[in-house]
């Protein structure tokens, strides 16, 4: 730390509005990361204020620092090792009690504190008054009151950092909360060993209260000490007589001496005009969580939430679909025919904006779960939805990740985010692959298309249910084997209701789409050439057919059928202008004249799309066997035996592989394959024909259909996986599930199917 | 790789006399009452005591889920949802308005 630079660390209660102040300390010199080893979002950024600069970190939302949950841990470890110059402590002034609890052990911490009094416009409305002087000599630091929304109050509140973080004399407000006659002298008993040994005398009053609550960490820590083994023994003595006196646990005594702290301290501050006061949220959920109501208003809201998701994004959709085919046109119009060229064009563009056609779907989608966010409305989402959600052993919010997978894996998963608990997060992390992303529906409209044209809907819903059925399935497995036993209580507060702010709301939105543009850039884009090159290679390939002369052959015989035709046409003409006498109006105007030449043109064209068809025919074969040779196709063919079984051909391996990179791509690979070209789509009828032409019966599809479901989604969805859960070995465990579950579901529909002889 | 199971602790057992009292989740909505004690795992009563479920708290009932199950409740001012069955671990005394 050099001389003008300080540490500021902003700690407060979920939803006080930590966030809102650190984006109005930092402005724009911000950046969000990842606190190291787990997924907890942290938000760094720096300011200067009167030729001095602030670092400033974000913590996590906590109610206290017991340390059970990721965020506790990491709120206490960082200002315990990382020992910030000044705590900025967000309090929300609207809910004073409960959000005093953390704050009277950040007073124990005794790290130099300030405390910005947030959400004062609310404690208004409240009728709240609150008399600041007596409250800052109370808790001993400064009190700012703001309102985190409009700014108000930030200049003064950088001013008291300022002055706090150069108080050099600082340790003046050393306070303590005061706890019980009883419980001061077991301190007392502690603190005096403590000062005799080595370590921190600031924090020995912090470490002798967090044993007398039987503070694992603590515990671990002072094991270290050269005392450690004799402080321990006297501690549990000391937790053993509280517990007697009592008759609770010491960590709930010392619980209960907080708060009667407080009680006292907003006795003696806080006086409250109940004329005024007005619980407008309570108004709103009479309503929105209503017995009756409650449901299908959610449902409702769903259901706009993804009207506008696809609505919306289809228009940016097409625009960006367009761009990306004006782009690659371009760049093959002005480059030379080349490996490069067909790298960059096919392989990256080509691979990349297959994806960046879904930027604006998942741009929406996040913005309006921002919304749902921070209007509240979230909260009561997993209040309604816990009954549910228990079912499988999860939270009432995990329900909102599951909703998004039905339109993309990825920010998906990203969102699990909104869950505290890490056996949570993962747990909706490993069975939401299983939620059918949009991606997949091209495939099922194209293969039900082919192969159960009257059914195609039903059977694409179908595969919807399945996937939320496996889903279930797969939570309720998880939940009672290797996930069991570690699920939070439920405790969840349902916050008042806000009107979103647009900034907060655009910036919530680019934060997590950003990754998601980061992940194109990348993983996508190493997917797509691998892709590229599997179809590329080897280039010079021997085929067995000369389809040049094929194509001449074909182009021979039916430039013959032409000038037969031609010279049919001529005869006639000549025949039928002999037999014409009028002399009102000339032949060439006759009907008879104009009925033989609409006859002529009418076979014309028929032998022409007759050609047509048996060229791209034969181009078609060609590209297959081209494709055949290549190193996708060779791997096609190695891997065929392995999916045999299902009754896959080397065609459905191919696709399959190739869908691991992103599920639309099973699609595009199959128009290879058929040498359809790159640019089919789901109507495409030369796909669907060549697939009943290849062999493949309904069974079979059905089981290519159940395989697709359920098979890792994409790339995308494999490295959200990766970096949601931090760690590989779920990562694995997800990949090796989903495809051996596809495998064994595709292998059971491909048996007893052909045993009973469905759909043969 | 995976997490360990954990132990088992017993947690807090009701004291004698308040294991027959009236729960929380006897309490229906619009009703208010005073926390006698909190029951269950270690981890849960903490979580409780330091929501500001603490003993000689008031606690109001606001109301059920769509679904019945988690329950709302309104404690030092703010809104509070807990499942019921937790809530069935929570002694109360029902306070008469
Ligand atoms: N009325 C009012 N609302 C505020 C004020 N400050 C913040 N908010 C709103 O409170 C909500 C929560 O604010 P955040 O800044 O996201 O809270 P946080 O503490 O960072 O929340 P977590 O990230 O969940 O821990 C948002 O909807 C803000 O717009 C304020 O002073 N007055």
């Amino acid at each position: 730390m050099t001389d003008n630079t300080f540490n500021i660390a902003i700690a407060g209660n979920p939803n006080c509005g930590k966030t809102t102040i650190f984006n109005q300390l930092t402005g724009a010199h911000q950046r969000v990361g990842n606190w190291p080893g787990v997924t907890v979002e942290r938000k760094s950024g720096h300011y200067s204020f009167a030729d001095v600069r602030f670092d400033t970190i974000d913590l996590p939302g906590s109610y206290s620092l017991s340390a059970f949950s990721a965020e506790e841990k990491i709120v206490r470890q960082y200002l315990m090792d990382d020992a910030p110059d000044v705590v900025v402590n967000v309090i929300d002034a609207s809910n004073l009690e409960r959000n005093l609890f953390l704050t009277t052990q950040l007073i124990e911490l005794g790290r130099p504190m300030v405390i910005a009094l947030n959400m004062m416009d609310m404690a208004d409305e409240k009728g709240l008054s609150i008399d600041m002087d007596t409250f800052a000599t109370l808790l001993g630091a400064p009190v700012v009151p703001v309102v985190g929304r409009t700014g108000q109050g930030i200049d003064l509140l950088k001013e008291k950092i300022l002055r706090v973080a150069t108080d050099i004399s600082g340790k003046s407000r050393q306070l303590n909360i005061p706890y019980a006659r009883d419980i001061e002298s077991e301190l007392d008993k502690i603190c005096e060993l403590f000062d005799t040994t080595e370590g921190d005398p600031h924090f020995t009053r912090w470490k002798a209260i967090k044993l007398l609550e039987s503070d694992r960490e603590t515990r671990n820590e002072v094991r270290q000490m050269k005392a450690g083994n004799e402080i321990l023994s006297i501690a549990e003595q000391g937790v053993a007589r509280i517990e007697s006196i009592y008759n609770d646990t010491g960590r709930a005594v010392i619980s209960h001496a907080r708060y009667g702290f407080i009680q006292g301290a907003i006795r003696e501050c806080v006086t409250e005009d109940l004329s005024v006061a007005s619980d407008y949220s309570r108004q709103i959920d009479r309503i929105l969580t209503n017995r009756w109501l409650g449901l299908p208003i959610f449902a409702l809201f769903m259901w706009i939430m993804f009207k506008l998701t696809y609505d919306l994004g289809s228009l940016p959709m097409d625009w960006i679909d367009a761009g990306v085919v004006a782009l690659m046109q371009f760049l093959s119009g002005i480059l030379p025919d080349s490996m490069f060229s067909s790298l960059l064009v096919e392989g990256m563009i080509g691979g990349v904006g297959a994806i960046a056609v879904f930027l604006p779907n998942i741009f929406i989608l996040f913005f309006i779960i921002a919304a749902l966010e921070d209007s509240g409305y979230m909260a009561r989402v997993a209040f309604i939805m816990d009954r549910i959600m228990h079912n499988i052993g999860l939270h009432g919010k995990a329900f909102i990740p599951m909703i998004m997978g039905f339109g993309c894996n990825v920010p998906a998963i990203m969102g699990t985010r909104i869950l505290e608990s890490r056996r949570d997060r993962i747990l909706t992390i490993l069975i939401n692959p299983f939620m059918s992303c949009s991606a997949r529906l091209p495939v099922y409209i194209l293969v039900a298309g082919a192969f159960f044209p009257e059914h195609a809907a039903t059977v694409i819903f179908s595969m919807y249910i399945l996937g939320v059925l496996v889903a279930i399935a797969s939570g309720k497995l998880f939940s009672k084997t290797i996930l069991r036993g570690m699920s939070k209580p439920f405790v969840l507060e349902l916050p008042p209701y806000q009107r979103p702010t647009l900034k907060s709301l655009v910036l919530h939105t680019w934060e997590r789409g950003y990754v998601f543009i980061e992940k194109m850039g990348t993983v996508i884009l190493v997917g797509s050439i691998l892709v590229w090159v599997l179809g590329y290679f080897p280039q010079e390939v021997e085929l067995e057919r000369d389809y040049s002369n094929d194509k001449q052959t074909i182009q021979q015989v039916y430039s013959q059928k032409i000038d037969a035709l031609d010279l049919k046409f001529q005869e006639s003409l000549e025949n039928s202008e002999q037999e014409y006498h009028s002399e009102m109006i000339p032949y060439t105007e006759s009907k008879s004249y104009q009925d033989l030449e609409q006859q002529y043109s009418a076979l014309k064209q028929s032998i022409l799309s007759e050609q047509k068809e048996a060229l791209y025919q034969v181009r078609m074969e060609e590209i297959s066997e081209i494709t055949e040779q290549k190193w996708i196709g060779r791997i096609g063919k190695f891997i065929e035996p392995l999916v045999a079984p299902l009754g896959f051909s080397w065609r459905e391996s191919v696709a399959l592989i190739t869908g691991f990179v992103a599920k639309e791509i099973v699609v595009s690979t199959y128009g290879v394959l058929f040498g359809v070209g790159e640019d089919v789509n789901e109507e495409n009828q030369g796909v669907i024909s060549s697939l009943r032409s290849s062999g493949m019966t309904p069974l079979v599809a059905l089981g290519f259909l159940v395989f697709t479901l359920l098979y890792t989604p994409c790339l995308a969805t494999v490295a959200a996986i990766k970096r949601e859960t931090g760690t590989w070995s779920y990562t694995l465990f997800s990949v090796v599930y989903s495809v051996s579950l596809a495998y064994t579901l595709a292998l059971g529909i491909n048996y007893f199917g052909g045993m009973f002889g469905w759909f043969s | 790789m995976f997490n360990r199971r954990q132990k088992k602790r017993p947690g807090h057992q009701l004291t004698e006399e308040n294991r027959t009292g009236l729960r929380l989740s006897d309490l229906r909505p619009g009703e208010t009452g005073r926390i006698v004690e909190v029951g269950g795992s270690d981890q849960f009563r903490l979580r409780l005591i330091e929501m500001g479920l603490t003993r000689n708290a008031e606690i109001a009932v606001d109301k059920y889920a769509p679904l019945l199950d988690p329950m709302e409740l309104i404690v030092m001012g703010y809104h509070l949802s807990i499942r019921a069955q937790d809530a069935e671990k929570i002694v109360v005394k029902r306070i008469d308005r």
